[in-house]
């Protein structure tokens, strides 16, 4: 059977500006499914867009290249990942004024 | 006891020197093993936690991998558990697993580990991570009982290289309005003490991403409700000062908890990771 683990990276963090989630080890993993919800917000995040970043070694970052739409608040969004290596992250630009508390959830199989 | 003798030519278990009855064998090569991450106490909203819970969270199966020398690897196998702080001065994170007790009994728990700070510099580091615990969460009939130990690394910046104990209590808040919830903090840096002869030169290795495993091993009595053991690699410290922390009564929802909680705490803005290759819980169920 399958290993598969849903890593809730970001529990209640309040992301504004230029916001990145903790780095989250994959190298064990062939799969990915990234949730983002807004569990509160303030100004319109929902303008903005997160990406997905990978690295060699949970230091330095490079656009993977997978973007999605940062949710409004009470709402979720996702992406499918495959090929990501050993860290991963999501990254974010917010507008000004605008912050949301985020729960980030990786769901991952392999 | 001659009988744990036959463990020692298996390939996984011969490193461990058990009590007779093996509860829990973790190899994280299998995986997390139940090993989960510690929300705080709430009701409502999230936003009812308590400050010290706020940035915890979900430990990982890590190879490794660092940017000079690549995939470290574990003690056995590919993979050990990684619990990371967030880049803060005194941040904490905890991974945790949850069981219950059968018999109130002597019981071991042994486990091969490390730690090492993020390599963001190239800098030794060597006292940029300030501490790692093992705690246990123990409620029987009588009370809630918590025994902690930990290494002390470093503290502000000066070496400290020795093992402490905590019985202090903090403070219990109710969490929200119900009446039913409530949450203590109860490894926050406050009310730590030192173990009599506790001190102990830890091999740190001499480039920040170069680790070397450590055994490390704990008695407890659940029937004395006492740590009656403490070692850690070749010391063995006398543990017939060290306190535990308890409660005047039990808890509601926590008869028979067994949690077993293992923290990193930085002394930096770097993260601190602890690495923890497998572990092992034995009990003696005859001596109960």
């Amino acid at each position: 059977m399958r290993e598969s683990c849903t890593a809730v990276v970001a529990r209640n963090d309040v992301w504004q500006g230029v916001a990145a989630s903790e780095p989250y080890e994959t190298a064990w993993a062939d799969e990915a499914v990234v949730f983002l919800r807004n569990l509160e917000s303030q100004g319109a995040p929902e303008e903005a867009r997160a990406w997905v970043q990978i690295s060699a070694d949970g230091i330095r970052w490079v656009d993977e290249g997978t973007s999605f739409p940062v949710p409004a608040q009470g709402e979720v969004t996702f992406c499918r990942l495959r090929n990501f290596g050993g860290y991963m992250r999501v990254k974010t630009i917010l507008p000004p004024g605008a912050s949301f508390k985020a729960l980030l959830s990786i769901a991952l199989k392999g | 006891m001659n009988d744990v003798r036959q463990l020692w030519t298996d390939p996984a278990l011969g490193r461990f020197d058990p009590l007779p009855r093996i509860l829990c064998y973790d190899d994280f090569n299998r995986g997390l093993n139940g090993y989960t991450a510690l929300v705080g106490n709430y009701e409502d909203t999230l936003d009812t936690v308590l400050p010290g819970y706020r940035d915890m969270n979900q430990p990982m199966l890590s190879n490794g991998t660092h940017w000079d020398t690549g995939s470290h690897g574990g003690y056995g196998g590919t993979y050990a558990l990684k619990v990371v702080t967030r880049p803060r001065p005194g941040a904490i994170n905890m991974a945790l697993k949850r069981l219950t007790f059968r018999k109130r009994c002597p019981i071991r728990l042994e486990a091969f580990l490390t730690f090492k700070p993020e390599a963001t510099e190239l800098q030794l580091s060597e006292l940029d991570v300030r501490a790692f615990t093992l705690v246990f969460d123990i409620q029987d009939e009588g009370c809630r009982w918590m025994p902690h130990v930990r290494y002390l690394n470093a503290l502000d910046g000066k070496p400290q290289k020795k093992w402490q104990f905590k019985c202090k209590t903090e403070q219990a808040p109710q969490i929200g309005n119900s009446g039913k919830t409530k949450s203590h903090h109860h490894f926050s840096a406050e009310g730590w003490q030192d173990i009599p002869n506790g001190s102990q030169e830890i091999c740190y290795n001499e480039v920040a991403t170069k680790y070397n495993w450590h055994y490390f091993r704990i008695d407890v009595d659940l029937g004395a409700r006492r740590i009656t053991g403490l070692q850690f690699n070749d010391k063995v410290l006398d543990t017939s000062a060290v306190e535990v922390m308890r409660f005047d009564s039990a808890w509601p929802n926590l008869a028979q908890l067994f949690n077993i909680c293992w923290l990193v705490e930085t002394d930096t803005s770097k993260r601190a990771f602890l690495y923890i290759d497998s572990v092992l819980l034995s009990g003696d169920f005859e001596h109960a």
